[in-house]
């Protein structure tokens, strides 16, 4: 599943698994329809000007799809750049594949953390905060990332749209009718339920943390980069009010921080 | 399997436990990329599958260990590549082992047939009991510590690790006279768990005392440190809180992005 943001900017969706388990049946959440799937998305995103960018691969369930929508997308051009977020198998686990289908992207992958070669990076270009890509009309700058599980880790900002990528920060399950909707067309606002059920399980750490820490860390983000646009890597691609979006993480983490995790996901 | 072998990178823990030890060298110091072998009777339960970086060694070393017999059961803490690096390559020389992975969708995870193990529960693997350990210091949502109850060994993966001088590869806790060094605790989890920089240093020290005090492990065997006697946990257990909190004094909100 794919659809275009703007002229030469997609967003493509995996949802591989059905969450049902994580919805309260009986009492159900405001932003639930009831009888019907519930999925923790894995979106992607391709930037085409005069260079193409692809940031993150899907995971290994979806090997066919992520190359068959890149095609689709790109015709017979050759995709330049392959970015990952972060080496966690759902973001990166396509990565040969892509390579192999088009050899002439120069792989891309945070500079942080250790260890590089465990992951088979030793011979991607390794980017940190601000370091910058043109791809023509789109304007990549990359930034070390806040909020993360692995530490080999990185955020970006398109800056033509000005879109945040946030990778696993503001992730979010969604009705399975509700596929590839911007969050501004969903029945429902994003909910602090919604945010609990991803960050409550895949941060788990925010269980230890220092919420008023965090929280800061929330307004630097906002202070600093004043986003317009959020492109999650597990929710839904948000086009509209993006510092209220990401204004509401401040009371989940207090929330998890006071209650502890909900559970595991991935 | 013989001393030489010993002498190459595996250790004994206790009566039937067998640490296969693997390095990575940073700039400055070496860290573990390990896994570890339980044995009982004619069964050999593999707990992780280490890194291709180290595959031609880990399979040398799984052979000394577990002779003609091989590896019975594969359990994964957690999917991430220096941990399952060899799964695929496990499985073609031991074709009818069971894996067994705390994953929710082991198909997203590239685990396509893996058996779930759920973090809270037990399961007994080969004669072994197992059970699941939600882990405080970890770097991935399923991640799990295992803890088998037959040795008291608790395995736990990216937690309680460290990095170590060339010369100490093959040491386990008490060999390093004063206790593993402070400072290689602290760069060990500062660089591999960046999020301790928002943690409150007490809380998640009362998190993991509760767990070894429910346990009470006899060994605490780290994925990237040298494995923790019993007696020296409690030393360990002080740096490793002074090492949370000096990552958290060190950092200024806002520096890193």
């Amino acid at each position: 599943m794919y659809r275009k943001i703007t002229d030469g900017f997609y967003w493509l969706q995996e949802c591989p698994t059905n969450n049902t388990e994580f919805v309260d049946q009986v009492n159900p959440p405001k932003w639930y329809k009831g009888n019907e799937e519930v999925h923790i998305p894995q979106s992607i995103y391709l930037l085409v000007d005069e260079y193409s960018l692809l940031f993150d691969t899907f995971s290994p369930a979806s090997t066919d799809e992520v190359l068959d929508e890149v095609k689709e997308i790109l015709g017979e051009r050759d995709l330049d750049y392959l970015v990952l977020s972060h080496t966690d198998v759902p973001h990166a686990g396509n990565t040969k594949a892509i390579l192999d289908t088009y050899p002439g992207a120069q792989l891309i992958a945070p500079k942080y953390g250790t260890g590089h070669e465990l992951y088979r990076l030793n011979s991607s270009k390794l980017v940190g905060n601000g370091d910058k890509l043109e791809l023509g009309k789109f304007k990549i700058k990359f930034h070390e990332a806040p909020f993360v599980d692995s530490a080999i880790h990185l955020w970006m900002t398109e800056e033509t749209t000005n879109t945040l990528f946030t990778v696993d920060w503001h992730g979010f399950p969604h009705n399975g009718s509700d596929c590839m909707l911007f969050a501004d067309e969903l029945d429902y606002p994003i909910s602090e339920d919604q945010l609990m059920q991803f960050h409550g399980r895949v941060m788990f750490w925010l269980e230890y943390v220092k919420p008023e820490k965090v929280n800061e860390e929330i307004d630097h983000i906002l202070a600093e980069h004043s986003p317009e646009q959020v492109a999650p890597a597990h929710g839904h691609f948000i086009r509209q009010d993006a510092a209220a979006e990401l204004e509401k993480m401040k009371s989940v983490v207090e929330l998890i921080s006071e209650d502890g995790r909900i559970g595991a996901f991935g | 399997m013989t001393e030489s072998a010993r002498s190459e990178g595996i250790r004994q823990l206790g009566e039937s436990t067998y640490w296969i030890n693997e390095c990575y060298a940073h700039a400055d110091a070496h860290e573990h990329v390990s896994v570890y072998i339980v044995k009982r009777d004619n069964k050999h339960v593999m707990i992780d599958s280490g890194s291709y970086y180290h595959r031609k060694s880990i399979k040398t070393k799984i052979e000394d260990v577990s002779g003609n017999e091989g590896i019975s059961s594969l359990i994964l803490s957690h999917s991430d590549y220096p941990h399952s690096g060899n799964v695929k390559s496990v499985q073609e020389k031991y074709g009818k082992l069971t894996l067994i992975a705390s994953s929710g969708a082991p198909e997203v995870q590239g685990l396509d047939d893996a058996i779930k193990c759920t973090i809270g529960e037990s399961m007994v693997i080969d004669g072994l009991k197992f059970s699941f350990v939600d882990p405080p210091l970890a770097d991935r949502s399923h991640t799990t510590w295992i803890f088998n109850h037959d040795t008291g060994i608790l395995f736990t993966a990216d937690g309680f690790g460290n990095h170590h001088d060339p010369g100490q590869c093959n040491y386990i806790s008490p060999e390093f006279g004063t206790g593993i060094p402070r400072e290689a605790i602290y760069k060990f989890h500062y660089e591999s768990l960046s999020w301790l920089k928002y943690v409150d240093a007490r809380v998640i020290g009362d998190a993991l005392q509760t767990i070894i005090d429910d346990l009470d492990p006899s060994f605490i065997a780290p994925v990237h440190g040298n494995p923790i006697a019993s007696s020296d946990i409690p030393t360990y257990m002080n740096k490793l809180i002074e090492s949370v909190d000096r990552i958290g004094s060190e950092y200024t909100v806002g520096s890193a992005f």
